[in-house]
């Protein structure tokens, strides 16, 4: 293996290893609001640090491969991928982190019926099985898989859209809840980010396999 | 790791009265794989040449200044004994058309007369001409001479020639600008192993060769060694702005 | 256009068919020599002929023995005093193209290859036949040595010349000693030119008879001394040429004879030695 496909495969290495860490930041983030665990989001916000300093590091040796290597064809498709895929996920930690801020901040118990109602927890679930798939798309080079992410990010926003409505009826029939809910909606909107993250990733890994480049195309026709 | 195996202290070099290379000072480190680069005429193989003392063979040309080998003058060293210590690899691949392929590798010991026992000579030969990625593609003609080789062939023999001597410093000047582009990638993955039990010193005038292959790179311009820093930091963070200018292509 | 086209395509075959023609001419005047020397000199040629001196005036028989010999020992001399100063010289002239003495010495090695061949045998007559008080083969081989000079010298520069430099790098940056990178790498390498230039020499003055007559004389006698005159080739057949006698006509027939033939083995030999032991650089 010329050191070239070496120091490649590094960087794959790295960005699954962040995936990994982002993943399981999201998943705790989603315990910690389910059971109301303030010392499960606390690990959260300390591990916001690694996903920092994961990203400043892939950014760092991609950019020594460019300058030592002058990579061409899929190699600087695949660096440039990695650079984009790599601030995708370090927001997508961020918004794990985000959610485990609220469960920090927040007094107030996110009572389950209320979750369920609006969906929250439907959509967190969908929200992490998307990551985990972007990661084996990337891992497998599957641009099948990296395709269905598409659809599935319909979903997200179908929830997404219905929020509003979804929300007000949980202020209607208490206004007591208006804080919880507040923060519910605004978990939310950060998961709807998240799927948007996630689609970026997909396209991404179709751009760097394929070398198609499926930016800004409305959903159906990708 | 600080291990000096080559220092230059205040080094300079003439062509006549010409000031060809400037007080240069340099420390190069064992097992290291150090990268020249510099424009045509910027003293970069003037003074690769000084360190094994072939500078000092053109009519009219001296030096001052020391460069110490494993903390030896060598310019207080027989010429002869600096010379048979380091080994040199040049531009053009340079075989002697008289002797077959075995005879080439053990060229440094026959040409010199120095005895060795043919089994010795064996086990030379096979060694460094494993250690230069050819011998499995000449073993079975070894007695043939080396004007069929391709030009990486012949390069790669040229550097076997100089393993055999058991160097521990290698120069390489300019060593694959008359090769096509395909031997040239075997030569550079020849460096990669090579460190391992050699320092090896590279004049290039390709600056995407000295950021592929070396530890650390040093920029010569009119003469005067500019900066002598990581690879990775001189090609993604230049610290003079003459060396940045050379890389990015803004001059020649 | 077309015009001017057909009629530079006349001249082009009319010039090639000059060339052709000139080249034919050359080789008619030579293959007639050549023939008519073997005419004549072939049959005089065998075992008596090549073994026995030359016969008195009536007498039949005799032969060149004495100047076959003679012309020998004359060449191997001549050859061991002029091959090794021959190519020490090249070799430094090579080497140090740019120095005065290279300059100076280059000069008179050009002015001695015009010399006439009858001065270098009166030069030698005083240098060496008169402090000696006699004729010798010494003498005659000093006067043909020196006409071999100049041809070994600029041969042995020229192929030298023609090495590329990379060849003296690659041995001196192996710690190879000067004196050897010249005798292990660049003589060998050069071996083809600088052998065809000593055989080129060696044609050359074993024609030579004007060197020879100031200096080995000539021997009716058998004579292997190197201090006495000596019998060679070129001077038998000037003799017995010019003579009045047919008899001996017939011998300087048979003398150029054998004479073509060693200058023509020579060659040969030298092209096959060359072809063999061509180092392809």
């Amino acid at each position: 293996m010329t050191p070239l496909e070496n120091e490649i495969n590094a960087v794959k290495k790295e960005l699954v290893d962040m995936w990994i860490l982002v993943q399981s930041q999201l998943n705790k983030a989603k315990e910690a609001m389910i059971q109301f665990d303030k010392d499960l989001a606390r690990e959260v916000l300390i591990k916001e640090k690694r996903v920092n300093s994961f990203e400043l590091k892939i950014d760092r040796d991609c950019e020594n491969i460019f300058a030592l290597h002058c990579p061409v064809a899929i190699d600087l498709r695949f660096l440039l991928a990695a650079l984009k895929i790599n601030t995708n996920l370090e927001r997508i930690g961020d918004i794990a982190a985000g959610v485990a801020l609220y469960v920090v901040e927040s007094s107030v118990n996110f009572d389950k019926d209320t979750l369920e109602k609006t969906q929250l927890i439907r959509m967190y679930e969908e929200a992490v099985n998307i990551l985990m798939d972007t990661r084996t798309a990337f891992e497998k080079e599957d641009t099948v898989l990296a395709r269905s992410i598409f659809k599935r990010d319909d979903v997200l926003d179908a929830i997404n859209d219905a929020s509003p409505n979804t929300v007000a009826d949980v202020i209607r029939a208490d206004i007591n809840t208006l804080p919880e809910a507040l923060y519910i909606l605004s978990i939310i909107r950060k998961l709807e980010r998240v799927g948007d993250q996630s689609k970026n990733i997909a396209e991404e890994i179709i751009f760097y396999v394929e070398a198609k480049i499926l930016k800004h195309l409305e959903s159906s026709k990708k | 790791m600080e291990n000096p195996i080559v220092k230059a202290e205040n080094y300079n070099s003439y062509f006549g009265d010409n000031h060809v290379v400037k007080d240069v000072n340099i420390s190069i480190n064992k097992n290291e794989v150090i990268a020249v680069m510099g424009p045509s005429g910027c003293g970069k193989t003037t003074f690769l040449r000084g360190i094994n003392r072939m500078h000092e063979l053109i009519p009219g040309a001296t030096s001052k200044g020391k460069i110490l080998l494993d903390g030896q003058n060598v310019y207080d060293l027989n010429a002869i004994y600096v010379r048979a210590k380091i080994g040199m690899v040049f531009q053009r691949p340079n075989p002697f058309p008289n002797l077959s392929i075995y005879e080439n590798v053990v060229a440094g010991y026959l040409l010199n007369g120095i005895k060795v026992s043919k089994a010795d000579k064996d086990v030379i030969v096979e060694k460094s001409l494993t250690s230069a990625a050819l011998w499995k593609e000449v073993k079975d003609s070894l007695h043939k001479k080396g004007t069929f080789l391709s030009g990486g062939q012949q390069q790669r023999l040229c550097i076997a020639r100089a393993i055999a001597m058991q160097p521990e410093l290698i120069l390489f000047d300019e060593p694959t600008s008359a090769l096509d582009p395909i031997s040239t990638s075997s030569v550079e993955a020849l460096f990669h192993e090579l460190k391992a039990n050699y320092t090896l010193i590279i004049v290039t005038h390709n600056m995407q060769q000295a950021a592929r292959v070396s530890d650390r790179t040093a920029f010569f311009y009119m003469g005067e060694l500019v900066e002598f820093d990581d690879t990775k930091q001189m090609f993604t963070a230049p610290k003079d702005q003459r060396t940045q200018n050379y890389i990015t292509g803004r001059f020649s | 256009m077309e015009a001017k086209i057909g009629a530079r395509n006349v001249k082009s075959v009319i010039f090639k068919g000059l060339v052709v023609f000139f080249a034919f001419i050359i080789v008619v005047p030579l293959v007639v020599i050549l023939l008519y020397i073997a005419k004549q000199g072939a049959t005089q040629v065998n075992w008596h002929f090549l073994t026995h001196v030359p016969a008195p005036v009536g007498e039949k028989g005799g032969g060149i023995s004495n100047a076959f010999v003679g012309s020998f020992i004359m060449v191997m001399l001549a050859s061991i005093v002029a091959v090794p100063v021959g190519m020490m010289a090249g070799i430094y002239l090579s080497e140090n193209p740019r120095t005065k003495l290279a300059y100076y010495a280059g000069l008179c090695v050009d002015i001695l290859q015009g010399v006439p061949s009858i001065v270098v045998g009166i030069v030698v007559y005083f240098w060496i036949v008169k402090p000696l008080g006699t004729f010798s083969a010494i003498a005659g081989s000093i006067a043909l040595a020196i006409m071999m000079l100049p041809i070994i010298i600029r041969s042995t520069e020229q192929t030298l010349k023609l090495l590329p430099d990379s060849l003296k790098e690659a041995a001196l940056s192996l710690g190879v000693p000067y004196h050897r990178v010249i005798l292990k790498v660049i003589v060998p390498c050069g071996f083809a030119g600088i052998l065809s230039g000593i055989t080129l020499s060696i044609a050359r003055i074993i024609g030579e008879t004007a060197p020879l007559l100031f200096t080995a004389l000539g021997n009716s006698f058998f004579s292997t001394s190197l201090t006495k005159p000596m019998e060679s080739l070129p001077h038998v057949i000037f003799t017995y040429a010019t003579s009045p006698y047919d008899d001996w006509h017939d011998l300087a027939w048979g003398a150029s004879f054998i004479l073509l033939l060693f200058v023509l083995t020579l060659n040969i030999v030298t092209k096959v030695i060359t072809r063999k032991w061509k180092i392809q650089l």
